[in-house]
């Protein structure tokens, strides 16, 4: 049984807020230059530099603290199978995308290949980690294989990954590596952040609405499209398979997600709490945007393959995938998962002992809903900017996503002085 | 020398933090006995794995023992039967603006 407060879940938060905020001030510092330049193509050094400090050292980092809060609560207070292989694992994977996004800025096909090595390592670290958790308490639910799915499809998005970088200093697949790249992406983005996100909620989602007897049925549905869709994809474009191959890998990932916002409203119908927060409210919000803007793509990409693939609606795709559904509701699970993590850390201790605050004393529901509003709003003028080819839309879209961002980071952050 | 009320009137300074209610309004407590000073609970939350397990059971176990009349505190955490939303009293189901 756990009987202390972990500390290693803060590290990979503050770590994860710490390279956000160096993401927004980059992109406000030189913001239509880059801008312009990512919407033509985003394969530059810089590009993947930013993708990577996004991705990595934000997106996936504050996932896998979630994941060293949550699974031994998930597991009704098992410990993990070892904290200090934790702390280990956070210093590797911390060197290794740090060092594999200054590689990509340099344009340094050794800091690549070496920094791409480390970074595995500590995802390799991770998932062993989490998986002897798993597999000692041997307690497989929906949410508990969710995340054992995820941690899979990160690894084998990583190891893509490190082949990728390696190649950048060997130069040994040759135009395999454009191939190596799609599973990469579709690993990374379905397979990893798609069970993750569809799973935890599957726990989270009704916590926080106090929903109970809610049924729990297309909970398999979810995974077992979405499989199929990361399934389907990642031998597409290992293969280069025909188109046809790719829409059925779209259409299965897209039925997962309709279902899965679905099943939100399941769990919001059977709720016993008239307000979750407003960051549960926008993490519903953004299943059902991000479920409608798949379902749309499905018979668009079959009318239209041409324009779906073009490298512009590529990049809104991805921009709104990863920073709208993705990066959203990370940003929008932050504001309850900080609070939590601090009230347990700091009072957890205290209680029936004298006067502890709420949960709601700790952040201002009102201020995180104003924020998240306001960053959703610089999203959809910046997706549109892309989308139209309008440099002032992205400089406006993204100079308001990038102040409000940092605001909402220091706000949520500031509950750690709390 | 406590009495069940006085018991119970301890209890409710221990809350859910996330829900903002009490424990006894939550109807969390589902069994409880007074013998002298001798405290016996048993008691669920809301949800099994819950985030806030140890903070609730620990402030449950605390808020008693700091009490001069009680000498002994037993608590004890069930899965079974499950906690239901029926459970929630007048006061808890007015506090989480339940309909």
């Amino acid at each position: 049984m756990v009987s202390r407060v972990s500390r290693l879940p803060f590290w990979f938060l503050a770590t994860g807020l710490v390279s956000f905020a160096a993401f927004q001030l980059w992109s406000l510092a030189d913001l239509a230059s880059w801008l312009a330049a990512f919407a033509e193509d985003p394969r530059m050094p810089s590009g993947w530099s930013r993708a990577h400090l996004l991705v990595l050292g934000w997106a996936t980092m504050i996932a896998m603290g979630a994941v060293y809060q949550l699974v031994p609560v998930v597991l009704q207070n098992r410990n993990l199978f070892s904290e200090r292989l934790g702390y280990v694992q956070y210093a590797v994977f911390t060197a290794g995308f740090a060092g594999l996004a200054a590689g990509f800025l340099a344009a340094d096909a050794i800091l690549i290949g070496g920094f791409a090595v480390l970074a595995f390592a500590g995802i390799l670290l991770f998932a062993f980690n989490i998986g002897a958790t798993l597999i000692r308490a041997n307690a497989w639910t929906n949410v508990t294989a969710g995340c054992a799915a995820a941690v899979f499809h990160l690894v084998l998005a990583g190891a893509a990954g490190m082949l990728m970088g390696l190649n950048f200093a060997f130069e040994w697949w040759g135009t395999f590596h454009d191939r190596l790249l799609g599973a990469h992406l579709w690993l990374g983005a379905a397979g990893w952040f798609g069970f993750l996100i569809t799973s935890f909620s599957f726990k989270l989602f009704p916590m926080f609405h106090l929903s109970h007897g809610h049924p729990e049925a297309l909970q398999r549905w979810v995974a077992g499209f979405l499989a199929a869709g990361v399934w389907t994809g990642v031998p597409s474009f290992l293969f280069n398979a025909p188109a046809w191959c790719h829409w059925i890998a779209l259409t299965c990932a897209a039925s997962a997600f309709v279902l899965y916002a679905v099943h939100l409203s399941q769990i919001v119908r059977f709720r016993h709490k008239q307000t979750p927060g407003a960051g549960i409210r926008w993490s519903r919000h953004l299943a059902i945007g991000q479920a409608s803007v798949a379902a749309l793509l499905v018979p668009l990409s079959a009318v239209f393959p041409d324009i779906v693939l073009s490298t512009r609606m590529a990049v809104v795709i991805g921009w709104l995938y990863l920073w709208g559904w993705v990066g959203g509701t990370i940003l929008a699970y932050l504001s309850k998962i900080i609070p939590f993590l601090w009230w347990t850390s700091k009072y957890g201790s205290r209680a029936g002992r004298e006067k502890v605050p709420t949960m709601a004393e700790l952040i201002d529901d009102r201020k995180v809903n104003a924020l998240l509003t306001a960053i959703f709003a610089g999203l959809f003028v910046l997706a549109a900017g892309f989308g139209w080819n309008s440099p002032l839309l992205q400089s406006l879209g993204d100079g308001l996503l990038a102040a409000v961002s940092l605001l909402y980071a220091g706000y949520v952050g500031a509950v750690f002085a709390k | 020398m406590v009495d069940k009320d006085t018991v119970l009137e301890l209890l409710k300074q221990v809350y859910d933090p996330e829900l903002g209610v009490n424990v006894v309004d939550l109807g969390l407590i589902y069994e409880l006995d007074v013998e002298g000073g001798r405290v016996r609970i048993r008691m669920t939350l809301t949800t099994p794995g819950c985030p806030l397990h140890e903070a609730i059971v620990g402030g449950v176990r605390r808020v008693l023992e700091r009490h001069p009349g009680i000498e002994d505190v037993d608590v004890r955490v069930v899965w079974e039967p499950r906690w239901t939303p029926e459970r929630l009293t007048p006061a808890g189901r007015e506090a989480l603006g339940f309909f």
